[in-house]
């Protein structure tokens, strides 16, 4: 390890490359593993904020046409979900299609029945109000900016609602504006009315009636706390009345769950590259450092090393190039990772800000790596190292002393 | 000197082959070297000297012949048991010094034990003896490239002897250094060779340093021509 060591100090300019080949790809993966948490999370919340919760309870599968079965709130339940303590925060919707007119207009809509009092902690829609404010009683309702431009309607119009269930038939009623909301997407300010539960509960004539108890566990900060979840929804799920169905958010928004499955393998990916440049890197410079030692090497070798013992210097210095850089690069990249979220996050530029607006996210990623996936980076770093100079270090241990000897740089 | 051979050579020939041109380099060698002699190879250049001490040392293998080593022929070893072989029972000297440039005087000597598995306070203490030994303790410290060529070889003789082989092979190890220290290097090698008996085999083109050996073989293209034994 002596030898190895001393030889550092011989090509200094060489060594550094190689201290950087492994720096960089460590020090990128370790930020692109932050990046890619932040946008998990802010998707994983704006979904389960914006839509689905981290898990419903539902009176069974989703009926033709896609609405929700009604069920009745069973007080146990009520009573079991305020003492269970991974219960975050819990509130029930009754969700109705609908059709929303106003004047000679009309347009088909989700009525969302909502508990204006509880909403506030789950949905984003009571901060998101741009005119007049957000609904505190009956025969209220909110719409987003696209469906009031769609519809000619301001606040303190009335809106008709004629609401059609398959289980409830019809119902209708009329609900006075009471606040415009901007949605962060297009789809939902354009489709999503929500109105006082009462409200909704008259429509469908069932005083008691919901198409979901939206839960939050506790203890969830993104997606990697899906653990949690599934806890929550095993045990929910041992019991729950009868005719009552649980479902977590991997199933209420695939599309997420998709996106997640992918992410992390699309990285690694991704990652592949700048390992493969920095490996090449390494190779390069062992390469050459073998070239100009061959005559030493000779030496060694005819003085009694085995080819085990050159390889070993030769992988001990690769070891120690690529572990220092590597864990240096990882460091680094956590500490920068630390840093930006200890500055509140990190604002995203110009158009990929109304990309992530477009899926609901706000423009600031919150960034997140774990121990785990800079260890991850950094061995895999290390390894990438180690295995570039094999090549070289076996083409060494090969030497002929006496051949080698005669070598002339 | 006792009558026991260290190292020994049947009909030994070397022939270098590139492309379709052969080269002859020892034609039918036949040489037994007793422990603790004190011997040199003369000849003029390319007379096969080098060739006959690399093939002696197991570091090239004979187009013909055997060398044995302590009665054990070296030919039909593995290059790994070859070079196990060389770590325990040779020395070697060369002629460019090949000390290593990143390793200390000390640690340049103790590299040889090191090798062997030494500890590494018995290396130290056994690596500082020697140079001791050699008067040259007070570069134990320094880089090799700070040293004269005559030190850098002595500290090359010290890398030879420390691990205490069988037998000590320099090839043309005064070739680089001037007459007095040409001198003072073959008499630190025949002091060594008496205080602790080391077998020594060196190979030289100068006829000046040949009263110090007690025996000379007198190589010319590729043949013993000589092997005279002196007091």
């Amino acid at each position: 390890m002596r030898y190895a060591l001393r030889n550092l100090r011989r090509a200094r300019r060489r060594a550094l490359y190689t201290f950087l080949a492994a720096f960089y790809p460590a020090l990128i993966l370790v930020i692109m593993f932050g990046i890619v948490a932040g946008e998990l999370r802010g998707m994983f919340e704006s979904a389960t904020k914006l839509e689905t919760g981290h898990l419903q309870i539902r009176g069974g599968e989703e009926l033709a046409g896609g609405a929700l079965p009604l069920f009745e709130l069973p007080d146990e339940l009520i009573f079991r979900l305020r003492e269970d303590a991974a219960i975050r925060y819990w509130t029930v919707r009754l969700d109705l299609p609908a059709l929303a007119a106003a004047g000679s207009r009309s347009y088909g809509v989700l009525v969302q029945g909502v508990e204006p009092e509880r909403i506030a902690e789950i949905s984003p829609i009571p901060s998101l109000i741009s005119q007049g404010s957000y609904i505190t009683g009956p025969g209220e309702a909110v719409v987003g900016e696209e469906l009031a431009r769609l519809l000619d309607i301001e606040v303190g119009d009335s809106l008709v609602l004629l609401s059609a269930h398959p289980e409830a038939g019809m119902g209708a009623g009329v609900a006075k504006v009471v606040g415009i909301f901007q949605a962060p997407q297009a789809e939902m300010g354009r489709t999503v009315v929500q109105v006082h539960l009462d409200t909704a509960r008259k429509w469908v004539r069932r005083p008691n009636a919901a198409t979901a108890v939206v839960v939050f566990v506790n203890g969830v900060s993104g997606p990697w706390d899906a653990w949690r979840i599934n806890q929550a929804v095993e045990e929910l799920q041992r019991t729950l009345p009868q005719g009552l169905v649980v479902k977590d958010f991997e199933e209420l928004a695939p599309e997420l769950t998709l996106y997640m499955r992918i992410a992390r393998p699309v990285l690694a990916a991704f990652s592949g590259i700048f390992f493969v440049l920095g490996g090449l890197v390494v190779l390069n410079a062992f390469y050459l450092s073998v070239l100009e030692r061959t005559r030493e090497l000779g030496v060694i070798r005819a003085l009694g090393a085995s080819r085990r013992w050159i390889m070993r210097a030769i992988l001990g210095e690769a070891l120690l190039l690529s572990g220092c850089g590597a864990a240096l690069g990882g460091l680094l990249g956590a500490g920068i990772v630390f840093l930006v979220e200890q500055l509140g996050g990190l604002r995203m530029p110009g158009a990929y800000s109304e990309f992530l607006r477009a899926f609901g996210m706000e423009p600031i990623l919150h960034l997140r790596v774990t121990p785990w996936e800079v260890l991850g980076s950094v061995l895999a770093m290390v390894g990438v190292g180690v295995l570039a100079a094999w090549y070289p270090a076996w083409k060494a241990a090969r030497l002929e002393p006496v051949e080698a000897m005669r070598h002339v740089t | 000197m006792s009558h026991e051979p260290v190292l020994q050579a049947e009909r030994l020939v070397k022939i270098y082959r590139t492309d379709s041109v052969e080269t002859p380099a020892l034609r039918g060698v036949d040489l037994v070297i007793q422990k603790g002699e004190f011997t040199a190879v003369a000849g003029p250049s390319g007379s096969g000297k080098s060739t006959l001490l690399h093939l002696l040392g197991g570091l090239d293998k004979p187009t013909s012949g055997e060398v044995f080593l302590e009665g054990k022929p070296l030919s039909k070893l593995h290059p790994e048991a070859l070079a196990r072989l060389r770590l325990k029972k040779i020395g070697f000297v060369f002629q460019a010094y090949n000390l290593i440039p990143v390793l200390t005087v000390l640690e340049n000597t103790a590299f040889v034990l090191e090798l062997q598995g030494v500890p590494y306070r018995e290396r130290i203490k056994r690596a500082r003896a020697i140079l001791a030994e050699l008067g040259i303790e007070k570069y134990a410290d320094q880089y090799p490239h700070r040293l004269s060529g005559g030190e850098q070889q002595r500290v090359a003789v010290a890398r030879a002897v420390v691990g205490e082989p069988a037998v000590v092979l320099a090839d043309e190890p005064t070739a680089n250094l001037d007459g007095e220290n040409s001198r003072a290097l073959i008499d630190l090698m025949r002091r060594l060779n008496e205080t602790r008996g080391t077998t020594f085999l060196f190979a030289t083109h100068d006829m000046r340093l040949l009263d110090r050996v007690n025996r000379l073989l007198t190589l010319e293209d590729g043949r013993i021509t000589s092997d005279r034994r002196q007091a």
